[in-house]
């Protein structure tokens, strides 16, 4: 699997790891079918997250599986056929989980950065 | 949750493959099309709008790829797919498949087979309650140096009333006796024991109840009551006579317990005054350990109890000690060294068969070198190279450990049938789960190993080399073709330690049948008969008895000559002991050296005896008619004896004594030859005979032998009818001394056979391993050979080349082979009779067979080499 896009303008791909928590925390504001997930990322992050279709669709598929998600195929607004992913209980109760591991991270990495500075 | 959904949406996709890539093939397809539809919506055209979706999004295929190849699923799929590839790779090639297969069945099935008699015979425990409690004690001679499993009476009540970590101790003797039906007589193997017996054994009777000690009672197992009195219950209650003794059957024993060695009646002992002797080893006993009492412990505590019983009673317990031995060990321990042999043999075979299919991979890889090539010059891993020639030999080990299985289930009842009856647990033998468990280990081993250079040599493969050189104008890689010359000799080194361990064995079993017995054994039929006695007067009536029936049966037409005997060579009566002569200037025996007192084999004989055996009198006289049971005592000595307690003075008229019944001084009539008493392996040695008139209590169990003048057998139904006529209740059985010489050595033919089928499977392998190698490198080699030819080169000197070739190769593996038979010879040195380990016979011939073989294993493809057309060869390709 090669997955090397060659993309090196300002927006990143989405750093290892975070995916799962922007898929969620996407979701939980309500369902939304893949590109849906992929916009809605790109637009909140003002396109400095570049999401990927194939490594989202794996995402997907993997958070499916864990149970965080579900998924079901039905119409989209301009009426085609889409699968729309959803939070679980479970999935929410993960989202907490990782927000609140990230939060405590990203204040840990803060903080260190501004003693250097 | 999240397990049960990895389990169904992954089982999921497996089994519905197609639509699950259709649904990952739809979301991406939308993805895209929402994608162009947003650029649409900010006013691109449908064209421009799908370009910068892609732009974005990457190529469609790509993302299908990825999202697709997510699930432990795909794994599976890409096994499979290469399981597939490998199955029609093996399916496109059979007669490397079928050969491999075959070899590796070989090899797996004779290590199953003889693994399956191993772990039935030495690894399982015994099926008995408590077993790994059960001793059989012993007593360790310091006079012979060694331990004998047998004990006397004292001495095990001794150690019942003492031992304080032995639970119980029961004392039993017996063997194959006359028991008395209602209407017949039937020989079945008959177990005197005491009521500790059944507490040793934590026996249940099925039907019926123990004995006791004070009744004349018999217990009896499960099919002698259902042959002889048509069910358990039925047996209960019925008298049967066993030594004119009736004994009422109180109980049954369940099917499956038949100690010792196949009892089939358990009858009550009761004390006698004889037994109290301390130097006749006439008992055997068995003993449970107390629970966590060790052997050691236990031992410990018996050698002290020795001593003990040393000090009171120094003349009898002199050099004596008391042991304890695991019941197992002592019930298997003899057969113990041919089994392991036997698997090591299996080993070698399993081994050789390996090395043939190594061999076979290695050629096939060497052939798909190019293949090999362009897949690494492709950028596969060194490991996606190696897989699947992993796997193909994984394939064909399992094919053939399958087959390997399937055929371990006759060779296991072949091999029981062949087995001597010495065999212990033999009817315990089965395939069991041990045995498929070890079957499959083998298979995986064997997969693993003959896959192993191969594989390396695969993943090894530079593409660039590769390419470029080109077998089939002779110019292959030198490493290639020393690696498989290796092996041939590595084969034929296993193969020439298989043969000359046949070849040791067969010049045993020759010397074995050659040898002078020192007594006749054709024409030659033998009555076991056992006269119903039970007081001495009876037995005396008995020796009348069979005096007359012998008188009757020199009458009939084709008989010679006929006597009785208690002691036959290789028979199954016999006694032997210490004998004494009367030492110093009166009875002039040589001194007696206190700690080997002298020790002869006991035989009981009528008058013909020696006559009708063909043992040579050498002096004096046979025992006659002047020799009664009121006539002074006396006794015929055989050459050994005489030289060993008399040296060169005339014995004839000195006296002799042993504990065999009574302690009476014996008068020396007669010296004939000597006998080998047990087998022809036997050293012909000291043997002490006794008229049956003057020992009758010995006389009422004995082999009536007959020296026929036709075929013995075609006797059997004339004797059957004398014998009948003159006592209906002698139980009897016919057979020949051929017959019985041939049991003594069934163990030695056991090895010698198996041995030699394994030497014969090695020799075949061998030789497709050495036509495998010679063909395979003359394939390559057709275009030197063509050119050779082209600038005149001799037909006979390019096939001087390949024989030579395939000469040097066994050559080598035989030096490698006879330097390895000589380290290995002292393991089988104890199975050798007249035949040194090294024996330069055996070595010579085996030499000889293996280079004529190799060499006719080169002739096909040497010839074909000749016949190769210089101008067909040069254009190929």
């Amino acid at each position: 699997m090669t997955d090397a896009n060659g993309m090196s303008d300002a927006n990143t791909d989405v750093i290892q790891g975070t995916m799962d928590m922007l898929i969620l925390k996407t979701l939980s504001l309500g369902p939304l079918h893949g590109f849906g997930i992929a916009r809605r990322v790109e637009q909140v992050s003002s396109g400095v997250f570049k999401v990927n279709p194939g490594s989202l669709l794996t995402a997907l598929q993997r958070l499916e599986r864990a149970g965080w998600l579900d998924a079901e195929w039905r119409q989209t607004e301009n009426s085609r056929k889409a699968k729309f992913y959803s939070l679980t209980v479970a999935g929410r109760r993960q989202l907490e989980v990782e927000t609140e591991d990230w939060t405590r991270r990203a204040g840990a990495i803060a903080r260190l950065l501004e003693m250097e500075g | 949750m999240s397990l049960w959904r990895q389990l169904t949406y992954g089982l999921r996709g497996l089994v519905n493959r197609e639509g699950r890539d259709r649904e990952v093939a739809d979301e991406v397809e939308q993805y895209f099309e929402e994608a162009a539809a947003e650029w649409e919506s900010r006013g691109l055209s449908p064209k421009e709008a799908r370009r910068a979706a892609r732009r974005d999004g990457g190529s469609m295929t790509a993302a299908r790829e990825q999202a697709g190849s997510y699930g432990w699923e795909n794994g599976v799929k890409v096994l499979s797919d290469d399981l597939r590839f490998a199955a029609r790779q093996l399916w496109k090639h059979p007669a490397f498949t079928v050969t491999a297969m075959l070899t590796l069945a070989l090899g797996i099935g004779a290590n199953a087979a003889i693994f399956t008699v191993v772990e039935s015979v030495l690894l399982a425990p015994l099926p008995y309650h408590n077993a790994e409690r059960l001793a059989q004690l012993e007593t360790y001679r310091s006079q012979i140096g060694r331990a004998i499993p047998r004990v006397t009476w004292p001495d095990a009540m001794d150690v019942r009333s003492q031992s304080r970590n032995l639970e119980t101790v029961s004392v039993y003797n017996g063997g194959k006796v006359g028991v008395e039906l209602r209407d017949h007589s039937a020989y079945s193997i008959v177990t005197f024991a005491d009521t500790n017996f059944a507490r040793v054994f934590a026996l249940r009777p099925m039907a019926g109840r123990l004995f006791t000690a004070e009744e004349h009672a018999a217990m009896v197992s499960e099919r002698f009551a259902r042959d002889n009195f048509g069910a358990a219950q039925a047996a209960v209650g019925q008298v049967v006579r066993i030594e004119g003794e009736p004994e009422e059957i109180v109980g049954v024993l369940p099917e499956g317990f038949d100690y010792p060695g196949g009892t089939q009646v358990w009858v009550a002992s009761h004390p006698q005054p004889a037994w109290q002797g301390r130097t006749s080893f006439n008992f055997k006993a068995v003993a449970l350990l107390r629970d966590g009492a060790g052997f050691t412990q236990t031992g410990t505590e018996l050698e002290a109890l020795s001593g003990r019983l040393e000090a009171a009673y120094p003349k009898d317990n002199r050099g004596k000690a008391m042991r304890v031995k695991p019941l197992k060990e002592a019930l298997t321990g003899d057969s113990r060294q041919t089994l392991l042999f036997l698997w090591a043999a299996a080993g070698l075979i399993l081994l050789i068969a390996c090395v043939n299919v190594m061999h076979l991979q290695l050629v096939r890889s060497m052939e798909r070198q190019r293949e090999l090539a362009i897949r690494r010059a492709l950028g596969s891993s060194r490991w996606r190279v190696m897989q699947p020639v992993f796997l193909e030999s994984v394939m064909v080990a399992m094919m053939g450990g399958a087959a390997g299985v399937a055929l371990a289930f006759p060779a296991v009842k072949v091999l029981v049938a062949m087995a001597p009856k010495e065999l212990p647990r033999a009817a315990e033998i089965h395939l069991n789960l041990w045995v498929l468990g070890f079957a499959l280990a083998l298979t995986l081993g064997t997969a693993i190993v003959s896959a192993m250079l191969p594989a390396m040599r695969a993943s090894k493969v530079d593409p660039a080399d590769a390419l470029k050189c080109d077998a089939s104008r002779g110019m292959t890689r030198h490493g290639a073709g020393l690696m498989r010359d290796g092996l041939v000799v590595a084969e034929v080194a296993a193969t020439f330690v298989l043969a000359v361990g046949a070849g040791l064995l067969l010049r045993t079993m020759m010397v074995l049948n050659a040898r002078d017995m020192g007594y006749q054994t054709r024409q030659m039929l033998v009555v076991d008969a056992d006269a119903p006695v039970t007081q001495e007067m009876e037995s005396l009536r008995a020796v009348g008895m069979f005096d007359e029936l012998f008188a009757q049966l020199r009458e009939m037409p084709g008989v010679e000559k006929v006597a009785g005997v208690m002691g036959l060579p290789t028979g199954s009566y016999g006694s032997n002991g210490y004998y004494e002569t009367k030492g110093g200037e009166t009875g002039g025996g040589l001194p007696v050296d206190p700690d080997h007192p002298a020790w002869s084999n006991f035989t009981v004989a009528s008058p013909g005896y020696f006559a009708a055996m063909g043992i040579p009198l050498k002096r004096g006289r046979d025992f006659g008619a002047e020799d009664t049971h009121e006539s002074g005592m006396v006794a015929v000595i055989s050459e050994a004896l005489a030289k060993q307690s008399f040296g060169a003075a005339d014995p004839v008229g000195r006296q002799i004594k042993c504990g065999l019944d009574a302690d009476k001084w014996m008068t020396v009539v007669g010296v004939v030859g000597d006998v080998r008493q047990e087998s022809p392996a036997d050293v012909p040695g000291a043997t002490l005979y006794m008229p049956m008139t003057q020992h009758p209590f010995y006389a009422n169990q004995i082999h009536i032998v007959l020296r026929t003048t036709v075929k013995p057998l075609t006797l059997m139904h004339a004797v059957e009818e004398r014998i009948a006529k003159t006592n209906p209740l002698i139980a009897r059985r016919y057979t020949t001394m051929d017959a019985l010489m041939d049991q003594s050595i069934a163990t030695e033919r056991f090895r010698a056979a198996l041995i030699s089928s394994f030497a014969g499977v090695g020799l075949v392998l061998a030789m497709l391993g050495v036509y495998g190698t010679i063909a395979y490198s003359v394939a390559q080699r057709r275009f030197e050979f063509g050119v050779r030819m082209a600038f005149g080169a001799e037909r006979g000197a390019i096939l001087r080349s390949v024989l030579g070739h395939a000469a040097r190769l066994a050559c080598v593996g035989i030096v490698a082979g006879t330097v390895l038979s000589v380290m290995l010879a002292r393991l089988v040195t104890s199975m050798l009779v007249g035949v040194r380990p090294a024996d330069p016979a055996s070595l010579g011939m085996v030499s000889a067979l293996l280079l004529v073989t190799a060499v006719c294993a080169a002739l096909a493809p040497g010839w074909s080499a000749t016949r190769v057309d210089p101008m067909v060869a040069l254009r190929a390709e």
